[in-house]
């Protein structure tokens, strides 16, 4: 489904994402972690396109993504505050993406029914997105990601911000998605969520992947044990 | 106190606006150090245009009436030009610095003011050749501390104004009916308020101890600027529960995803106070054709179009050069959705079109002066939805600095950049070269047809040339992008 192939990435002469080769398959649920600035927003961003590679190239279905757009219709994303449209309130952001997919106001609205628990009171009160608060910006990007119905779904630390409740529903959520087929790639600091949904994890640091395993019941502790030697060798 | 001073000052010097062209600085600081000569040298020769204007007067008494226009229309000035030192002290608000300390700097940082520099540049030469010279030191004392008073009253009085008022616009407008209404009764002479004002402030002068007073009010115009400020240093939102009229421009959605892009963009333009304020900005700009369109105008070709390029591009060229660092708070999102770019950019020209034609139609009551303003604008207005509003879009992909939608367009040059400066030279000025050429060929008059002409030759290959500036945007966004994200 993405397949990237000696992607770097370089800001001067500093190297922050370094990958000869990496191929998440369809329907995979792919887990990243790392520490703050090991270079995971960064890859994310590169297969989003939203960032120029200084070397390499990242597909998503056998195209290019800084060549073609096609993905753009079947790819859903959410990585930052910087992908909410401030001024408007969540309902018209939610039909603004919705048109771009060619969604009309009664499929947007039968797709927030279907995810009530994860649309908060919060949200649907007319208030800017601007006016929310960091959880509830989160929701209505997550959702905005979800609504086109994506074959890949791609979301930069999802539980961030969130409350408990929406947490476990987001894992579900997730979990049934991929039962789908959707194929996903979250990344993540909660490393108990991520063992418990992802399929497969990515360990990335100073930009270069450095475990890529499928989960399994030890994969937990192995990962602990990891982050607690390198927070011993500061 | 001197910490805060020191951050602000780091705030001042490390924000995007100076990081980015040495040139441009230079170019801003020699143009602003030629206005505060400009202040100067009309305060120091002010005796000599005093004297010219109120031939029988004394100079210092006709001086004093001016002060107090100068203070009525520096008030309103201020209303709208000056920024209040918004309450950046947020961060400080939980750490062990007193509270009072805390509210007292943004009232103190307020003085070095560009508008009380300003002021005080043009009063000090005036005081020194003048009142220096011809009165007692007791009364030059009495003077000076008194214009000082009234510049701090100015001052916190707007401070004040903004603070309490900025949720009350009636009361704003109320303000400065008051004001105007002041100027208009002096000006009408029924009622000479400038009289009494300069009899008051050189009564003052010649009894100094009367200065208590001016000081009085403008200690308690600080005072109330500290008393608004301390009732609104609480972080609460206080702007829930406002309405929001979610139908708006729906009718717009018909058109498919161009027009999802323009209602968002419309949208923006509407919440937001930046381009909002730039919106009201252009509408008053439309009343430029009451100095312009004058008889000895009437047969002078170059201000006739220089006057129709303005009227119907005003907003496109203003709002325009700012294109795509206006959404920089949301472009990644533009980038990561399902939005053809070539939609994007017809988005943009239609705007632009959808402007200019408004432009057009609101300004065409000046035919009545002269039935050719009706067919010079229209030249124009063809001209700027073919040529303007391609080029004003082909240059702003070269824009990469963000644009804080929430600031005020007053007195506001973040986001602006070289592009801005050189990109309205061709538009603006391409036009006059077509001009000029007919000109020297003696029949300037064609002049007119020939913009026509092009303008109708842009809107039928308008698909190829927003092909062109797609092409041109695919190859810029990535550092578009780059730019926008620096907050």
């Amino acid at each position: 489904m993405i397949q990237i192939n000696n992607l770097k990435k370089a800001y001067g002469k500093r190297i922050v994402l370094s990958i000869d080769d990496l191929t998440i398959n369809k329907s995979e649920l792919v887990g990243l972690v790392g520490n703050n600035g090991a270079g995971k927003t960064t890859m994310l961003s590169l297969i989003l396109d939203l960032i120029e590679p200084s070397k390499g190239s990242v597909q998503s279905k056998n195209q290019f993504v800084s060549k073609s757009d096609d993905w753009k219709s079947y790819t859903g994303s959410y990585l930052n505050e910087g992908f909410l449209i401030p001024f408007l309130t969540p309902m018209e952001f939610f039909e603004f993406i919705g048109k771009l997919h060619g969604l009309n106001n009664a499929d947007i609205k039968s797709f927030l029914n279907d995810n009530g628990p994860f649309y908060a009171d919060d949200i649907t009160a007319k208030k800017y997105i601007r006016e929310l608060s960091s959880g509830n910006k989160n929701k209505v990007g997550i959702l905005a990601a979800l609504l086109p119905a994506p074959e890949i779904l791609i979301l930069d630390e999802p539980f961030a911000n969130l409350d408990p409740s929406s947490q476990s529903w987001l894992k579900s959520k997730l979990k049934k998605l991929n039962d789908e087929g959707v194929t996903i790639l979250i990344s993540s600091h909660d490393l108990k969520h991520v063992t418990d949904i992802c399929d497969r994890i990515l360990l990335i640091e100073h930009g270069i992947i450095v475990k890529d395993k499928i989960t399994n019941a030890e994969t937990l502790d192995e990962l602990e044990n990891y982050f607690n030697t390198a927070s011993k060798a500061l | 106190m001197i910490e805060l001073l020191i951050h602000q000052w780091k705030e001042k010097i490390r924000s995007p606006f100076w990081q980015k062209s040495v040139i441009l600085n230079i170019v801003l600081g020699i143009l602003g150090l030629y206005l505060l000569l400009n202040f100067v040298m009309i305060g120091y020769f002010a005796d000599v245009i005093l004297k010219k204007v109120f031939v029988n007067a004394d100079v210092v008494e006709s001086f004093a009436r001016i002060l107090f226009y100068y203070f009525a229309f520096d008030l309103i000035i201020r209303f709208f030009v000056q920024q209040v030192p918004t309450l950046s002290i947020q961060p400080y608000l939980t750490l062990p610095i007193k509270k009072a300390k805390l509210l007292h700097y943004p009232l103190i940082k307020s003085i070095p003011d560009f508008i009380n520099i300003v002021a005080l540049l043009l009063i000090l030469p005036f005081f020194v050749k003048v009142v220096c010279v011809t009165k007692t030191p007791l009364f030059c004392l009495a003077w000076i501390m008194t214009v000082f008073s009234l510049v701090a009253i100015n001052n916190y009085l707007n401070f004040s104004l903004k603070k309490y008022f900025s949720k009350r616009p009636f009361l704003i407008l109320l303000v400065l009916v008051i004001v105007g209404l002041l100027i208009y009764l002096d000006i009408s002479k029924t009622l000479s308020v400038s009289y009494y004002f300069s009899t008051s402030f050189l009564d003052i002068a010649e009894t100094p101890i009367l200065v208590i007073l001016p000081i009085m009010i403008a200690a308690t115009s600080y005072y109330l600027g500290y008393y608004l400020l301390k009732k609104n240093s609480y972080i609460e939102d206080k702007q829930t529960n406002q309405r929001v009229n979610a139908g708006s421009f729906s009718f717009l959605t018909r058109y498919g995803e161009i027009g999802n892009l323009m209602r968002t963009e419309i949208k923006m333009i509407l919440r937001n106070k930046r381009p909002k304020s730039l919106l009201f900005i252009s509408l008053i700009f439309f009343a430029y054709g009451f100095l312009f369109y004058q008889d000895k105008n009437l047969n002078n070709y170059l201000i006739l179009i220089f006057i129709g390029f303005f009227l119907t591009s005003i907003f496109a060229v203003q709002y325009g050069q700012f294109s795509f660092s206006w959404e920089s708070s949301f472009f990644d999102c533009y980038l990561a959705n399902k939005i053809s770019p070539f939609s994007y950019m017809k988005s943009k020209f239609m705007l632009f079109a959808l402007t200019s034609t408004i432009g057009f139609l609101v300004t065409l009551p000046y035919a009545l002066i002269s039935y050719k303003i009706a067919y010079i604008n229209a030249a124009m207005l063809i001209y700027n939805i073919g040529i303007s509003s391609v080029m004003i879009l082909a240059f702003s992909t070269y824009n990469t600095t963000r644009i804080d939608l929430g600031r005020s367009q007053f007195m506001n040059y973040q986001g602006t950049g070289v592009t801005q400066f050189l990109s309205v030279i061709p538009v603006a000025g391409f036009p006059a070269i077509i001009y000029l050429v007919f000109k020297h060929f003696g029949v300037p008059q064609y002049s007119i047809y020939a913009l026509a002409l092009l303008g109708s030759l842009g809107i039928v290959f308008n698909t190829f040339l927003l092909k062109m500036v797609t092409r041109q945007f695919l190859k810029r966004k990535y550092k578009m992008a780059l730019g926008f994200r620096q907050i």
